[in-house]
Formats: C-alpha cells, sequence, structure tokens
C-alpha cells in the first residue's frame, strides 16, 4: 500500500502529458485527481497510525550498499504526507485559476506532482539512503518548478541558486547519514532509532552533526545558508505556497524531527541547533520587516518561523518538540493561505509591491478578510492556531533557564519577545499597509475580487487556521500526539492545548509582543529611512554566484596548465611520460628469450622496410597534405599485409576497410583546412621531437619483442578449443566478438553509437566556408558529379551489398562477421554520395542513419536480453545449421542476430561521419 | 591432365606479371601525365586479371569451383576505367603539362566552382 501510495504521484506525472494531450482533459484535473486519491488512500491506510501503529514495507534494492526499497509511515511521516498531499491539492485547485493558459500546460503539473512525489518518498523512506535518493530528487524538482518561467532571467538565476545550496547540503547530508550507517551497521530507519546514545556518544558525533546540520539549514533556509529562499520567490505563487510554505523547506524540519532521538541530547546538539535557530528567527524577522514586495516579506518571514521550529529541536525539552510540531502544522498551514492571499492580489492589481499596494480592502473586501485572518494567525493572536504554538514556545523558552548559564538565561525569552514583536508589526504591515493606509498608487489594472473558485484553497486553510485556534483538542490533537510520539520515541509527557492558561509570563510576553509590534508598526517610516541608511548589505546571492564563478576559474586555471591547446605540446607529454614510467619500472629487467624466433623471409623484409619508410616519408612530408596521406595510406596497406601473412584475416580485412574510410575522412577534412604549409618549427624543437620519437619507438620495439619471447600462458588457447563447442563457429575471432566477449562489444557498438550522436551533435548545424580556389587561384572543376562515377557506382552498389552479405553470413566460421560487413555497406554507401551528391543519395537512401545506429544498439541489446526469456545469462547464444543455395552451409546462431546489430551500427556511424562531413561541402555551396 | 592446368596457371601468371612491369615501367618512364595515366590503368589492370584467371584456375583444380575472383575481375574492371577518367579529367583541369594539344576548356562553367 505504501508503494502504491508513493508512486501515485510519479504515475501522475507520467500520465499528465498524455492525457493532455490524447484526451484533451485539463492537465489541473488529472494532477488534481492524482493528489486527492493519494491523499483519500493516505487518510485511509494511516488510520491505526493515530493508534500507534508504525506501517513498514520493504524490498531489496541494491543489498550490497544497504539500499532497499522500504517505507515507513509513522506520525511523524503521516502529519507531512497529510500537510503535502492536502496542500498539494488545494494548490492544484490554485493553480487551475491563477497561471494564465499559455503557463498552465502539462509541463507545470508535471512537475509538480514530480515535486509531489519526491517529498511524499522523503517523510515514508524507512531506508536512509532511499530518503537521500528523493531527498535529491526535491531538490531537482524544485530546480525546474522555480525555474519554471524560464523566459526571465530572475527565475533562472533564482532556480540556480536554490539547487546550488540546497545541493550543496544534500551532500554533506549524504556524507553524514553515510557516515551515520557505517556507525549503526544499518540504514535501516527502525536500526538507527533503535541504536539509542551510540550516534551520539561515538567520537564521529561532532562531525555527523555538523554535516547534517549542513544539510537541514540550507534545506529550510536557516542563517547563514537562507539567502536562497527569497530568490527562489521568482517561482509562480502557487508553487512559493507549496514548496516555501508546506513542504520543501519542511524538509530540514522533518529530518530533525527524524533523527531527534539519535542526534539530540547533547550540549552540542543545543548550542548547534538552537544558535542557529534563534539567529534564523532575529534576522528573518528583522528583514521581512523591511521587504516592499509582499512575497518577500513572507519569504523573510517564512525563514524566521523556520528559524523558530529549529530553535525548538534545538532546545532538546519534549514539551519543545511538540511546540514545533505543532508550530510546523500551524505554518504550513497560514503560510500558504498567505502565499495564496498574496498571489491572488498580485493576480489581481498587477503588482506586488506594497507602496504601491494600498487601500485594497474596498476593491476586494472577502480576499482581505481572509488574509487578515491567516495575517493575524501569523502574528499569534488569540483564537487563532498561531497563538497556540507560540505560546507554548514563549513557555518553552522560559524554562531553559537551567540548561544556559544562570547569566545568560535571559537571552532566549528576550530574543523570542523581540523575534515576537517584528512578526507583530510584519503582519501588521501585510494587513494595514495593502487594505488600508488610503489609497493604490499607480496600479497597473483596477484590483477586483479573483474567481470564486480561486478562494476556495484560501478559506479552507482560513477555516483551519480558525478550527485549530479554537478547538486544538478536537482537531488538532491527535495528529499532533502520534507525530510527536514517533519524534521522542518515548512516552509524552502531559500538556495542555487550550487557550487561556490563566494569566502566566508567557502570555504577558503575548502581550508585549502585540504591544511592541504596534509601536515598532507605527514608527515605520523613520525605520525604513533608518534600514536603508545601513551601508553595507550582505548579499548572499552575489557570494554564492561569486563562489560558483571562483569555482570555474579555477577550473580553467587547471585545465588551462594542463592543456596547453596544442596537441603537439600535448603529445610530446604524453609520450615522455610514457617513456618515463617504462623506463622506470622496467630498467634492470632482464627478458631471457625462451621462444625460438620464426625465420626471416623475404616478404617481410620487403614488408617491413615499406613500413618504415611509409612513416618516414609520411612525417617528411607532412606539410604536403596529399602526399603525406598517401604516405600513410602506405603504411596502412602494409599493415593490412602483414596481418593477413601472419593468418589474421579478420584483421587484414578490418585495417583495409578502416584504412579506406579513414581516408576518405581525411580527405573530406582536408578541403577546409589552409592548403599553404604552415610555418615550421624551429630545429632544436624538431630535434627534441625526433629524439622523443625514437626513443619511445625502440621501447615499443624492445617490449614486444620480450612479449613476444615469453613463453605465454594465455587465455588464448581456451578461446582456440572452445570456439566450435562452445560458440559454434570456427572463425575464434567472430567468436570471441559475438559470444565470448559479447558484453564487451556490446558496450563497443555503444560507444559507436554515443560517437555517432556526438558527430551529429557537433557538425549538426555546422557551416564551413570552403576556400573558392586552390591555393594556386585556380578554380574547382565545375562538374561535380561526373556521369562515369555516378553510373559506375550506381552499377556497383549491389555487388559490393552481395560481398557484404557473404562476409557477414559467413562470419562464424571464415573470416568476416558483422563489423567488417558493415564497414564494407558504409564504404559502399559512402560512394554514393561522393558520386551522386548528398541530396541525391539521401533521396535514395531515405532512412536516418542515427536511427540505423540506434537500432543497431537495441536489436544487440535485444538479442542479450532475448536470453533472459529462456533463463540464461545475458547474452547467452545458441546455435543451428542451414544449408542455403550458393552461399553453403552456414549456421543460424543467436549470436548472428547479435551481429547483425552491430553491423547496423557500425553501416550508421560510417555513413554519419562520411556523409556528415561530406554534407557540409554541400550545404555551403548551397547557402 | 593436371600438368596442362599448371602449365595454363602458370602462362596466365607469366601473362600477367608481364603486364603489370610494363605497365610500371610505363608510369615511370612515359613523357606526361596523360600518357603515364595508361600505365597503371590499362597494362596492370590486364596484369591483375591476367593473375586472377591464373588464380581461378589454381583454386577450381584443387578445392572445387572457385569464383570470388570473378568479384573480383568485375570489380577491377569497372573502377579501373573509372579512376583514369577522373585522373584524366582533373589533369585537363589543371592544364598539366603536356606533349599534344590540350582542347580548349568551357569558361563559363568553370565560374562555378565547387567539388564533391
Amino acid at each position: 500500500m505504501l508503494y502504491l501510495l508513493v508512486s501515485i504521484p510519479f504515475i501522475g506525472a507520467l500520465l499528465v502529458y498524455p492525457a493532455t494531450e490524447r484526451l484533451r482533459l485539463p492537465p489541473s484535473l488529472v494532477a488534481g485527481l492524482m493528489a486527492l486519491s493519494a491523499l483519500v488512500l493516505l487518510l485511509f491506510i494511516g488510520f491505526p497510525v493515530y493508534s500507534g501503529a508504525v506501517l513498514l514495507s520493504r524490498a531489496e534494492w541494491i543489498p550490497q550498499i544497504g539500499l532497499s526499497f522500504s517505507f515507513r509511515l509513522d506520525g511523524l511521516g503521516l502529519l507531512f504526507a497529510e500537510l503535502i498531499l492536502g496542500i498539494g491539492v488545494l494548490v492544484v485547485l490554485y493553480a487551475r485559476y491563477y497561471l494564465t493558459e499559455l503557463e498552465a500546460g502539462p509541463r507545470f503539473y508535471a512537475f509538480l506532482l514530480l515535486f509531489m512525489g519526491a517529498m511524499l518518498g522523503l517523510v515514508l523512506s524507512e531506508n536512509l539512503l532511499l530518503m537521500m535518493v528523493f531527498w535529491e530528487l526535491t531538490s531537482l524538482a524544485s530546480f525546474l518548478l522555480i525555474g519554471f518561467r524560464r523566459h526571465t532571467s530572475e527565475a533562472r538565476q533564482g532556480a540556480r541558486l536554490a539547487l546550488f545550496v540546497t545541493g550543496g547540503g544534500g551532500f554533506a547530508l549524504l556524507a553524514a547519514v553515510l557516515i551515520m550507517g557505517q556507525i549503526v551497521g544499518s540504514y535501516e530507519l527502525s536500526d538507527v532509532l533503535a541504536s539509542g546514545r551510540l550516534v551520539a556518544d561515538h567520537h564521529l558525533y561532532p562531525l555527523v552533526l555538523v554535516l547534517f546540520l549542513i544539510g537541514v539549514g540550507t534545506k529550510s533556509a536557516q542563517f547563514p545558508f537562507h539567502f536562497w529562499l527569497p530568490h527562489a520567490m521568482a517561482a509562480p505563487t502557487p508553487v512559493s505556497a507549496y514548496l516555501h510554505s508546506a513542504t520543501m523547506v519542511k524538509a530540514g524540519i522533518f529530518l530533525l524531527g527524524r533523527f531527534f532521538p539519535v542526534l539530540a541530547g547533547s550540549e552540542l546538539w543545543f548550542y548547534m541547533v538552537s544558535g542557529m535557530g534563534l539567529s534564523t528567527l532575529l534576522l528573518g524577522a528583522y528583514l521581512a520587516l523591511f521587504q516592499h514586495d509582499l512575497k518577500g516579506l513572507l519569504a523573510y518571514s517564512t525563514i524566521s518561523h523556520l528559524g523558530l521550529i529549529t530553535l525548538l529541536f534545538g532546545l532538546g525539552t519534549p514539551l519543545g518538540e511538540i511546540a514545533a510540531i505543532f508550530h510546523v502544522i500551524n505554518h504550513a498551514v497560514f503560510k500558504a493561505s498567505l502565499f495564496m492571499a498574496a498571489g491572488i492580489i498580485d493576480h489581481e492589481s498587477g503588482t506586488r509591491d506594497m507602496r504601491k499596494l494600498n487601500g485594497l480592502f474596498k476593491y476586494m473586501p472577502h480576499t482581505a478578510a481572509l488574509a487578515m485572518v491567516a495575517a493575524a494567525a501569523m502574528a499569534g493572536v488569540p483564537l487563532l492556531n498561531g497563538f497556540l504554538s507560540k505560546e507554548m514556545f514563549f513557555g518553552e523558552t522560559l524554562v531553559l533557564k537551567w540548561l544556559v548559564e544562570a547569566q545568560w538565561h535571559w537571552l532566549f525569552p528576550m530574543a523570542a519577545t523581540v523575534a515576537g514583536i517584528f512578526a507583530v508589526a510584519y503582519s501588521l504591515r501585510f494587513i494595514h499597509d495593502v487594505f488600508f493606509n488610503g489609497e493604490p498608487v499607480n496600479l497597473p489594472k483596477t484590483p477586483h475580487e479573483p474567481p470564486r473558485w480561486m478562494k476556495v484553497p484560501v478559506e479552507v486553510l482560513v477555516v483551519l487556521c480558525i478550527g485549530v485556534g479554537v478547538f486544538p483538542n478536537f482537531t488538532v490533537r491527535p495528529l499532533l500526539e502520534s507525530a510527536a510520539a514517533a519524534v521522542l520515541q518515548q512516552p509524552l509527557p502531559e500538556f495542555s492545548l487550550s487557550i487561556w492558561h490563566g494569566f502566566n509570563t508567557p502570555l504577558v510576553m503575548s502581550l508585549v509582543a502585540m504591544g511592541g509590534g504596534a509601536i515598532l508598526y507605527s514608527g515605520r517610516k523613520w525605520l525604513f529611512r533608518a534600514h536603508d541608511r545601513i551601508p553595507f548589505q550582505i548579499s548572499g546571492k552575489q557570494w554564492a554566484e561569486s563562489l560558483v564563478e571562483s569555482i570555474f576559474q579555477l577550473g580553467e586555471m587547471v585545465d588551462r596548465l594542463l592543456d596547453s591547446r596544442s596537441l603537439r605540446r600535448y603529445s610530446f607529454f604524453l609520450l615522455a611520460i610514457v617513456v618515463a614510467a617504462g623506463a622506470v619500472s622496467l630498467w634492470g629487467e632482464s627478458f631471457p628469450a625462451a621462444k625460438a624466433l620464426t625465420p626471416v623471409t623475404i616478404p617481410v623484409v620487403i614488408g617491413g622496410l615499406l613500413l618504415g619508410a611509409g612513416s618516414i616519408a609520411t612525417a617528411v612530408w607532412h606539410g604536403k597534405r596529399l602526399l603525406a596521406v598517401i604516405m600513410l595510406s602506405i603504411v596502412g596497406l602494409m599493415t593490412a599485409l602483414l596481418f593477413a601473412y601472419f593468418s589474421a584475416p579478420d584483421l587484414a580485412m578490418t585495417q583495409l576497410l578502416v584504412e579506406i574510410a579513414s581516408v576518405i575522412l581525411v580527405l573530406l577534412a582536408m578541403y577546409f583546412l589552409p592548403q599553404l604549409t604552415p610555418p615550421e618549427s624551429s630545429r632544436i624543437r624538431l630535434a627534441r621531437d625526433i629524439t622523443l620519437g625514437v626513443i619511445a619507438g625502440i621501447g615499443v620495439a624492445i617490449l614486444s619483442y620480450s612479449m613476444l619471447v615469453q613463453p605465454l600462458d594465455s587465455i588464448s588457447s581456451y578461446y582456440l578449443s572452445q570456439s566450435k563447442p562452445g560458440g559454434g563457429g570456427t572463425n575464434v575471432v567472430n567468436v570471441i566478438l559475438v559470444d565470448f566477449r559479447g558484453f564487451d562489444t556490446l558496450g563497443e557498438v555503444t560507444v559507436l553509437g554515443i560517437a555517432a550522436v556526438g558527430i551529429v551533435a557537433m557538425i549538426g548545424g555546422l557551416k564551413i566556408w570552403g576556400p573558392e580556389k586552390d591555393w594556386l587561384g585556380r578554380s574547382w572543376a565545375g562538374d561535380r558529379h561526373p556521369v562515369l562515377l555516378t553510373t559506375v557506382s550506381k552499377l556497383i552498389l549491389p555487388f559490393a551489398l552481395i560481398v557484404s552479405a557473404y562476409l557477414f553470413l559467413r562470419g562464424h566460421n571464415y573470416p568476416g562477421g558483422g563489423f567488417i560487413a558493415g564497414l564494407v555497406t558504409g564504404v559502399a554507401l559512402t560512394l554514393q554520395y561522393i558520386a551522386s551528391g548528398s541530396d541525391r543519395a539521401r533521396q535514395r537512401l531515405p532512412w536516418d542513419n542515427l536511427k540505423l545506429v540506434g537500432a543497431g544498439i537495441l536489436i544487440a541489446t535485444g538479442t542479450g536480453l532475448g536470453s533472459w526469456v529462456f533463463g540464461f545469462p545475458f547474452l547467452t547464444t545458441t546455435f543451428a545449421y542451414v544449408t542455403l543455395p550458393i552461399v553453403g552451409k552456414f549456421e543460424i546462431a543467436s549470436a548472428m542476430l547479435f551481429d547483425l546489430g552491430v553491423y547496423l551500427a557500425v553501416v550508421g556511424t560510417v555513413l554519419l561521419i562520411l556523409a556528415g562531413m561530406g554534407g557540409l561541402h554541400q550545404r555551403e555551396e548551397n547557402v | 591432365m593436371s600438368m596442362l592446368i599448371d602449365l595454363l596457371i602458370v602462362f596466365f601468371l607469366l601473362l600477367g606479371s608481364s603486364f603489370a612491369l610494363i605497365g610500371s615501367i610505363g608510369l615511370v618512364r612515359l613523357p606526361d601525365i596523360f600518357a603515364r595515366l595508361h600505365g597503371p590503368t590499362k597494362a596492370t589492370t590486364l596484369g591483375v586479371g591476367s593473375i586472377l584467371l591464373g588464380s581461378i584456375l589454381y583454386f577450381s583444380s584443387r578445392q572445387g569451383l572457385s569464383l570470388q575472383e570473378i568479384l573480383a575481375l568485375l570489380f577491377l574492371f569497372m573502377t579501373a576505367p573509372v579512376s583514369a577518367q577522373l585522373l584524366s579529367r582533373a589533369a585537363l583541369h589543371r592544364r598539366c603539362d603536356s606533349i599534344a594539344r590540350l582542347p580548349e576548356m568551357d569558361d563559363g562553367a568553370e565560374k562555378k566552382s565547387g567539388n564533391s
């Protein structure tokens, strides 16, 4: 059931697109139904949790590293899941009216559902590593949502900043979780929670705690990581209402609650967590007052409230935890409704600037009433939910006097009261500045009430504010108790939820906060001027961006250090290092010749001399490009002949074909290269390079010689003996390729495909202006496609294909195979491109070469997977013999299908490269 | 019988080698590019063709009918003239030195540069 629950939003995210496009359903309907069904399911299966049950379900994923698909529904998870799904439903409804037709496409709802699923997975994970997976997923999904309006630079920067900060925090958290898992010896939450004081007494505990708090602090926007949150306000308001009130920023808080029994209870925890919470609380409350943007005010007040919750967790008292969880609920409810109200105001008046927004009560009284109740809840006015949790908060700070050194005991209540004053002041500003305080100034639109259904989500939330505030014991107590029990992992202390506790110190603090807030607000004009006069504004955004910038610069510096952008210097260093390493490791070794040398024959001597002459000629004539290519092809041809001479026909054929293909490629590329010889390098450098080259060559020669004379008992004898009985073919090379080492081949073919995609990406939109004349100023021949060449090449094609098919079919037993056949076909088809021109050839060969490569890889993989169907391991082969006329007896092996995949991928890649390079000319001429 | 076949094989091999040799000498010795083209494209093609005929006879008499060489012959005889023609066109285009007088070229077609 838990699996179903977690997968519903993900399924929804996948369904939104097809449902919108095929079935013409509004995407909001699909998303809303998905969220609603998940909520109903949660309420249904979550019922036993209220009485203390914990639902677990478990399935292995990668047991070797302790990663499993296990989910857990306990009180804390239930509370967060209800918030995520409940507010999620309301947000979907709200977004339906908030977003314009253009924006409210399936993309938005798919992202929203993706985020919902990630959050749900996070709060319901039983396995810590699985939880990290969802944690990162929330970062990514929120990146997509914050950057949803991708055409604005604000949204892009905000999204990037959020991803940078939360992603970095996720990294720290991952480290913390890994260490924690190592200490406990299990990544299952039940084991970790049951481990008691194990982690807290471990000597790595401070490290775990710091890393953990970095993760929590970045996600929940705690000082000093809070700065991303205001910039994330570039997101559409429904996203802010969802991410920045109820879900994303509460993820860190959730973890604080989750690991409270494991990590809390130490002095270090108290100082770090409550210190972080306290500074966030004060800073957020202070800055919130000075925002002129409606959403900016809400963003900083969110930071402040998150700090309050963190502070409560940091206190470490049982009642403090209850207050913290209570405030999580309350804050989610009133802040979501406030964001929605701010969105309505923005939507109907066209601005969020509080200096322009005034006196809106006249225009939208209903919305104003709702927003005022929610803002009052934020300020902590009695009869509303915010009052109750704030009262508990004040109460808890007072109890602290035993914990803190005696002379500091006043700090927490003082700070709490100051924060309360600011909270009242900014709430007042939200109410008074927007809805009263004179007339609106230069509004882009005349404000009016929004559509009926846009207000419904706000109404629901405001009713909850009042309901919780007036009848806390009926509405929220069961949920709160089960969640608090899950956090504390021990029986709950007595606590009372009521509006009137008698005239005590917390009430006095509340009253001071109310009065102080009102005074502070009335003096706001003076305060704003004072605030503007503060000369330095610390911008976390700039700081983070310059950090990113300097990371890039560092990378570039290292890159410049290592890569001189000169192929020559590059290969010099590479060779020099290889020579040095080889010399150091092999110095003083001796290689006794244990095997007799084969007798030297005249053909080998001639071949060897030609090889050497060809190589030297290539180097000497490198300035004359065409000549150098011809010399290089001598080297290639001689290599192929030597392969053939030493009984390696497969290699010889491959070498020959690759030689052809690469000569074509070089010639095509040469057209674009400068045709004059570049300046020669100095004699010293030349001497240096030659010396190094000779040393490296001698080294390789010595190494090969000593390798060849060693008595080597390699795996080849196994392949030779097993080729026929095991692989069903007598051509060992091919059997190794498609059978013994089929996985290697599959990988190589995939790499080939990736290279093909890379080439397409690189030369896809490329336009190179080839020279119009050659280096002597003569123009090119006018006849682009000589008739004789075109005609004969068409005639040859069928024969070439026959050869290719022949090589393919017999490949398993005689020299040949998919790779060689693919090269033959590729070269033959390339000839068509050369002879007839790209346009004509494309008409006659109308398939997409990239798809050909893809099809090849799919066929090869499919063949491998096919053996699973019959219960064998991946890539197991089977074979049978068939006799065809002319071709003779050959064998059908499942490996042949695999070979077909190789064949297609090779053909496609050859064509993509050669025809692509050739196509560059064509495009240039068509311009 | 087999003696006769062997003699025939020897004949074809010798004939082929002679053609190839003569063609190669021609490639080195003849005065201009248009004349030199004849060496590799005509004489050497014939030479390789003869050697392939010998190969057909050799393998057919020892391992049963062998026809792959026919395919090779076909490729050879189709591609050699084409490359000869392309080479001579290129030489003509570049106005290479010639002992014979070269035909006049149509300059209008030359303006449309391009080479694929």
